[in-house]
């Protein structure tokens, strides 16, 4: 039997192993070439904090373009509603933070990996300016033609100055190398605070990444070629605030990029990320009294997996259900590992990780608390319902009910007394937690009150395991990007099913036998 | 691996024992003690006897019957760990008496009698049924080493042959219970001829009975072999590889089995001293591969245990 059954779980961790190999090496063709050159992990970190009024935080994330690749993604939206909308004319996606009421502060975490390409334009030579460009190009140019606020394309001075920088006749290649060398030579760099306008900066000629690309947008403009401003960051290792703002051109059915302030002509660098297209701003925010928020970015450590099978593909509101389940049988691991090496009792298997799952929402200190409390309430229901002689299934609906108009008398308390962020608790952890106090009625009938307890501590703390184990990260990436890893966990546990060794609580339950075999040798 | 010398852990037990000699399809035989009971009678072993049994909440009308007896025991058919046990020892006018002491009016043993049918005392929870049955009056010679409740004797049987044996003393702890785990106390058995050496309680080894102060070693089984006997017959009605037998010792009707257990617990290897591997070695090593436990008599059995018992003590 034993060989059957290590044969088994041998095989399940080779299969792990090939499925994995296979996926980094054969799967993924689109990206593994290139993971190691330009394949970065980036964290965007949200400090919002709110003195109960409506919130909302809006953010562009990044897209797919022919030279970026966005995948991995994962959010972590602190109980906030959270949607996705995309742009009609900008193709923009932009994500959506809201609260109702938002008191006290939280903390969004929006991590994605990106594998950008560097790209090099060719700007076909002799293509003619049309006269009338606004009929030339179709309706939806119209945006990239037009002057806006802070990009005035038909302002006396841009015009002006347009006229001295080009003449009428250039090609659309030289006119926007000789818009290009403009911008680049005239005007000086300088960090500054707010935005500047493209006319601005032409007074001025001093300006930072955002109105030079704005006076470069405006000039090319005005010189009848669609443009627009494109923001995004600067892929580097460490922490960082700063965007940064380039233009497009559109030359020749294509999108071709401009940054003058780093002077790539018509070349975008492989560390180059693009999040939004036009002359918008990063981030917005309503009705918060302070928002902070900085980028974390490094090199990417997981390999790309391959992408129509991978779990990152999927829709991302789904992504949580199917990470919450991935973590199931982390949990039954740990629960395997208590039992049948350790020895300590628990509720049953499922228990722990449930609790486990709901420390994950409501942080292990208050879920510690909530499981004594409930189960000190439970046990002084039920020692107060014996002297009622009542059966047992009503008995332990009554202190299932009791237990839930407590929880609502503590909400309803907490919210009248200001402390709102006692509403947020969502269904799931309750129920859970008065679950519980069904299982510790049910063993302490069966096998009494101490044992009941003790049932109750054990399944606390190999919670707590299961908790932190499930919470530490390599595990969570891990798993998500390779699901196949539950073989392996299948195999752990086949293994953990044939061990016949003393559990280790067993061992302090024999020791007086010690005592004997002592005697008998001596 | 963590091992201790001859000691059996559960995680073996369960393995290698209970799971590969007790097949799933013969449990409910033993779980259920009205199923035990019949199979028993079957094949005239003694245990005691079946009253009435009470299987829906509408026959609870069956308990005006009460009113005619004396003594008796009310138990859930799928009990485990002598829970939901009530034993009556004594009518008084409209009440009875339990082996604690308590006065029950009839309201009180119906109430505990649709306790049992809602499952409050079985397996998991699910419905169960009650029945009432003969109380046992322990043999005498058990009267200075227990408080209330019967003593039982554990016979472990494995493959057929009886191995390892203890007398189990209920206490003031456990409720008149015979439970190790409940607080009972247990007493190893010489199985070479049924007399007690010392004694566990709580897993502390013990030489007096905390509630009697009486010294527990010493106490010769009655019926002793008589006991071997049966033990060795049960293989051959339940098709378990590994069970414990409860016995008790009634003191009219001699050696009675109260119930068989497909899981019995390892506590018996505090109360003998010793831990069970080797007896369960030699008997594997005596048999040889399965089924040959199918073939063998009872006599033939015994004649093992005895050959078991000469290599164990050599």
């Amino acid at each position: 039997m034993n060989k059957k059954v290590y044969f088994a779980a041998f095989l399940l961790i080779v299969i792990t192993a090939a499925l994995i190999t296979s996926r980094i090496f054969y799967g993924g063709q689109t990206i593994r070439p290139e993971f190691k050159r330009s394949l970065w992990r980036v964290n965007i970190i949200m400090d919002l904090m709110g003195t109960g009024s409506r919130a909302k935080v809006r953010f562009t994330l990044p897209k797919e373009t022919e030279r970026q690749t966005i995948y991995n993604e994962h959010f972590n939206n602190e109980g906030m509603v959270f949607y996705i909308r995309d742009r009609e004319n900008t193709k923009n996606r932009i994500g959506f933070w809201r609260s109702e009421l938002l008191n006290g502060s939280k903390t969004i975490k929006y991590t994605f990996s990106v594998l950008a390409k560097s790209a090099d334009y060719q700007i076909p030579a002799g293509l003619v300016r049309p006269k009338k460009p606004l009929e030339f190009y179709p309706a939806e140019f119209q945006p990239w033609l037009l002057p806006s606020i802070e990009i005035q394309s038909q302002d006396p001075r841009i015009n002006q100055y347009l006229s001295k920088t080009i003449s009428k006749n250039d090609a659309v290649g030289i006119a926007v190398q000789k818009i290009f060398t403009f911008v680049t030579t005239k005007v000086k760099y300088q960090s500054e605070k707010g935005s500047k306008d493209a006319t601005s900066t032409l007074d001025q000629l001093v300006a930072d990444c955002g109105g030079q690309a704005r006076l470069f947008v405006a000039l090319s403009r005005a010189a009848g070629i669609p443009s627009r401003i494109v923001g995004g960051v600067i892929l580097e290792n460490g922490v960082k605030k700063i965007t940064h703002v380039w233009a497009e051109n559109y030359i020749g059915n294509q999108w071709i990029p401009f940054d003058v302030v780093n002077r790539h002509y018509a070349y975008m660098p492989a560390n180059y990320l693009e999040l939004y297209r036009g002359d918008y701003i990063l981030i917005k925010h309503v009705g918060l009294s302070s928002f902070n928020y900085f980028f974390s970015m490094g090199r990417e450590t997981i390999p790309p997996v391959d992408q129509p099978w991978s779990l990152y593909s999927l829709p991302l509101h789904f992504q949580n259900t199917i990470y919450a389940l991935l973590l199931l049988p982390i949990g039954t691991l740990v629960v395997g590992f208590a039992r049948v090496i350790i020895g300590i009792p628990t509720f049953g298997t499922f228990a722990p990780i449930l609790l486990a799952l709901a420390f994950r929402e409501i942080s292990v200190f208050v879920g510690v608390s909530c499981v004594t409390g409930v189960v000190f309430l439970g046990w002084l229901m039920r020692t107060l319902l014996d002297y009622f002689k009542i059966l047992i299934i009503p008995r332990l609906s009554i202190v299932i009910t009791t237990v839930v108009i407590v929880v609502i008398a503590i909400m309803m308390t907490g919210f009248h007394s200001g402390k709102r962020e006692m509403l947020y608790v969502s269904l799931f952890p309750i129920v859970i937690i008065t679950w519980i106090i069904e299982r510790f009625a049910v063993i302490q009938v069966e096998d009494g009150t101490k044992a009941a307890f003790q049932g109750a501590l054990g399944t606390t703390v190999v919670a707590i395991g299961a908790y932190y184990l499930m919470e530490f990260d390599f595990v969570k990436k891990y798993l998500f990007a390779f699901p196949e890893i539950l073989l392996t966990i299948i195999a752990i546990q086949l293994l953990l099913g044939r061990y016949t060794g003393i559990r280790l609580t067993e061992l302090f339950r024999f020791n007086e036998l010690k005592k004997v075999y002592g005697k008998k040798q001596s | 691996m963590i091992t201790a010398p001859g000691l059996l852990g559960m995680n073996r037990r369960n393995i290698d024992y209970i799971l590969s000699n007790n097949s799933r399809k013969f449990y409910p035989l033993v779980d259920n003690k009205l199923l035990t009971k019949q199979l028993l009678e079957q094949h005239g072993i003694p245990c005691p006897m079946l009253y009435f049994e009470i299987k829906h909440n509408f026959e609870l009308k069956l308990l005006r019957e009460l009113k005619h007896m004396k003594e008796f025991v009310v138990k859930p058919a799928r009990g485990s760990a002598g829970r939901g046990i009530l034993p009556i020892t004594e009518q008084i006018g409209k009440k009875w008496k339990t082996a604690k002491g308590e006065l029950l009016s009839k309201e009180d043993v119906e109430y505990h009698v649709s306790n049992i049918l809602a499952g409050l005392y079985s397996l998991g929870g699910a419905d169960d049924h009650a029945f009432l049955e003969y109380y046992v009056r322990s043999h005498p010679i058990f009267r200075p080493i227990s408080y209330q409740g019967v003593p039982d004797i554990r016979l472990i049987i494995y493959r057929g042959i009886p191995i390892i044996s203890m007398l189990r003393l209920p206490t003031k702890e456990s409720g008149g219970r015979a439970n190790l785990h409940q607080g009972a106390v247990g007493a190893g058995l010489d199985m070479r001829d049924g007399i007690t050496i010392g004694g566990v309680h709580r897993d502390r080894l013990i030489d007096n009975h905390p509630d009697t102060d009486t010294k527990i070693a010493g106490i010769r089984i009655p019926f002793w072999n008589d006991i071997l006997e049966i033990g060795a017959r049960l293989y051959d009605i339940f098709k378990l590889g590994y069970i414990g037998a409860d016995f008790v010792i009634d003191q009219l009707l001699g050696p009675l089995i109260l119930e068989l257990n497909a899981r019995p617990g390892l506590s018996i290897q505090l109360a003998n001293r010793e831990g069970l591997r080797p007896c369960l070695d030699i008997i594997d090593k005596m048999l040889g591969p399965k089924p040959v436990e199918n073939e063998l008599s009872p006599e033939k059995r015994l004649r093992i245990f005895r050959e078991m018992l000469a290599e164990v003590n050599s």
